[in-house]
């Protein structure tokens, strides 16, 4: 009698330990998944090899103005210096099989960057920097949505290196990853993260971390940073 | 020559192992800083900032971009490209001190046997609509120079070696400029320049006056941001995931009890 009242309360503990893991933060597989990412593969070597492959790139094209009489130079260099970049209208990723249409919003109401009403496509925040425009360009997308993962799920298993695709205008621009971070809300510095670079970079963001109830949103910010590749 | 030159020019700034580190964290107190190496003669450098290898092989006529570095007074030394490094033992030294917020430009500047650091705040604003340009003297033999419209005024009158101007704000066009001397002679025409709207330009006359010619930056372009993150998630953690977990939690719940129902009425 006395092991059968045992296993009845077992049961019982049982039961209410299976119901109380549903809010444990074991079972919020966006927050473990973003728990330890993050990589910067623009250390200090890349960060000197910069320069100098685009110091002899300069180097080579004005070459040869510098050896021919001075009065023309083979283009005006100013003029060398329109970047205009593009409108973007599909991204993918290829390493993490993403491959979704990309939306151009501002801000909402709250001024928040937007994002799209739903899980499948992007949004481009389109009063910013344009991808392959000087500046960095911001692209976002949901990590899921009321049926479970969405386009950018996966975004934390990118890793140095991996190439991001953008089109538009007719053109595509390749980019490459080279950095990752997970960024508490309060602590994201929105300016640095939409703001101007002497190169063109495009910039990922996602939702991670755990979930805050009062604010009605995760945490932290997932940002991957990539750069031009220069074709 | 390389080798042989222990002398030799150029750049500076920045950096070093903590930069990646400090991007993540430490945005608020970074300021910008783009190396220009624009003395004629001097052969390709490396740059060592705080005693760390920074920029490699940086030759005439390259610019770093921007790199961002913490706000404070950096060490920096330059180095004939694949020179070994010895504290204090470069051909260049400056202390660059660098406020947060701030861009710079630093140029090695002049011929090799005099060369010296060139440095100016580059500006990261311009008015709504317009263009903002400035030029740079740094080519070492050339006389005072203005800048301005072929067969009309000037822009930038007077700039001498080693001296780069203020900023003027002109309207988004394109425009038949020149650099000319200032009795009018043309030293080296600027036909067709097209200058952007919310666009900020560095322009700079280098190399010597027998081969003079034009590095063109671009300091900053302008393009809105937000006042906060996006919200990118749609869902909560019960409602996907968890969501058949609590299910069977239930169901589990009902089970047992039934089970200890059961048990209590045989």
């Amino acid at each position: 009698m006395c092991g059968e009242n045992d296993f009845n309360k077992f049961a019982l503990l049982l039961a209410a330990v299976f119901l109380a893991g549903c809010t444990s933060a074991p079972q919020d597989e966006v927050s473990i998944r973003s728990a330890e990412v993050g990589f910067s593969a623009k250390a200090e070597a890349a960060r000197s090899e910069q320069p100098k492959e685009a110091g002899e790139a300069k180097a080579a094209e004005k070459e040869k103005p510098a050896a021919e009489p001075k009065s023309k130079q083979a283009g005006n260099p100013i003029n060398e210096l329109n970047q205009p970049g593009i409108a973007p209208e599909t991204l993918s990723i290829p390493s993490i099989g993403v491959e979704a249409d990309v939306t151009h919003l501002g801000v909402t109401d709250t001024g928040e960057m937007a994002v799209p009403d739903n899980g499948e496509e992007l949004s481009w925040f389109s009063p910013g920097y344009r991808p392959g425009q000087r500046g960095r360009s911001v692209i976002a997308g949901h990590v899921d949505d009321l049926d479970g993962p969405a386009v950018f799920w996966d975004l934390t298993e990118l890793e140095p290196g991996d190439e991001i695709f953008v089109s538009g205008d007719d053109r595509e621009l390749r980019f490459k990853v080279h950095t990752m971070e997970s960024v508490p809300l309060d602590l994201a510095d929105v300016d640095s993260v939409f703001g101007y670079h002497s190169s063109p970079e495009l910039v990922l963001i996602t939702c991670s971390g755990t979930y805050d109830y009062d604010r009605g949103t995760r945490e932290e910010r997932l940002i991957v940073y990539a750069s031009l590749v220069q074709e | 020559m390389k080798k042989l030159s222990v002398s030799l020019v150029a750049m500076l700034v920045l950096f070093s192992l903590l930069g990646s580190l400090v991007m993540a964290d430490e945005h608020g107190d970074m300021a910008k800083v783009r190396v220009l190496h624009a003395s004629p003669d001097a052969p390709a450098v490396d740059v060592y900032v705080n005693g760390d290898l920074t920029l490699e092989e940086v030759p005439f006529k390259t610019d770093s971009g921007y790199l961002e570095v913490p706000a404070g007074t950096h060490d920096v030394e330059v180095f004939a490209a694949g020179t070994e490094y010895a504290a204090g033992e470069g051909v260049l030294q400056a202390d660059l001190e660098v406020e947060a917020g701030k861009a710079y430009t630093v140029a090695a500047a002049n011929l090799l046997e005099s060369i010296e650091f060139v440095v100016a705040e580059d500006s990261m604003e311009v008015t709504e609509g317009q263009a903002k340009i400035r030029v740079g003297h740094l080519s070492p033999d050339a006389p005072a120079v203005d800048v301005g419209i072929i067969g009309g005024d000037a822009l930038f009158s007077g700039a001498e070696f080693p001296g780069i101007t203020d900023y003027a704000e002109v309207a988004p066009d394109t425009y038949d400029l020149e650099i000319r001397l200032p009795d009018g002679t043309q030293v080296l025409p600027l036909e067709g320049t097209e200058l952007a709207a919310d666009t900020v330009y560095s322009v700079f006359a280098v190399n010597t006056v027998d081969s003079l010619e034009v590095i063109a930056l671009v300091d900053y372009e302008a393009a809105a941001s937000p006042d906060e993150m996006p919200t990118t998630g749609l869902g909560t953690p019960e409602q996907s995931q968890s969501m058949w977990l609590l299910v069977g939690g239930a169901l589990f719940l009902v089970a047992a009890s039934g089970l200890v129902w059961r048990k209590r009425f045989q």
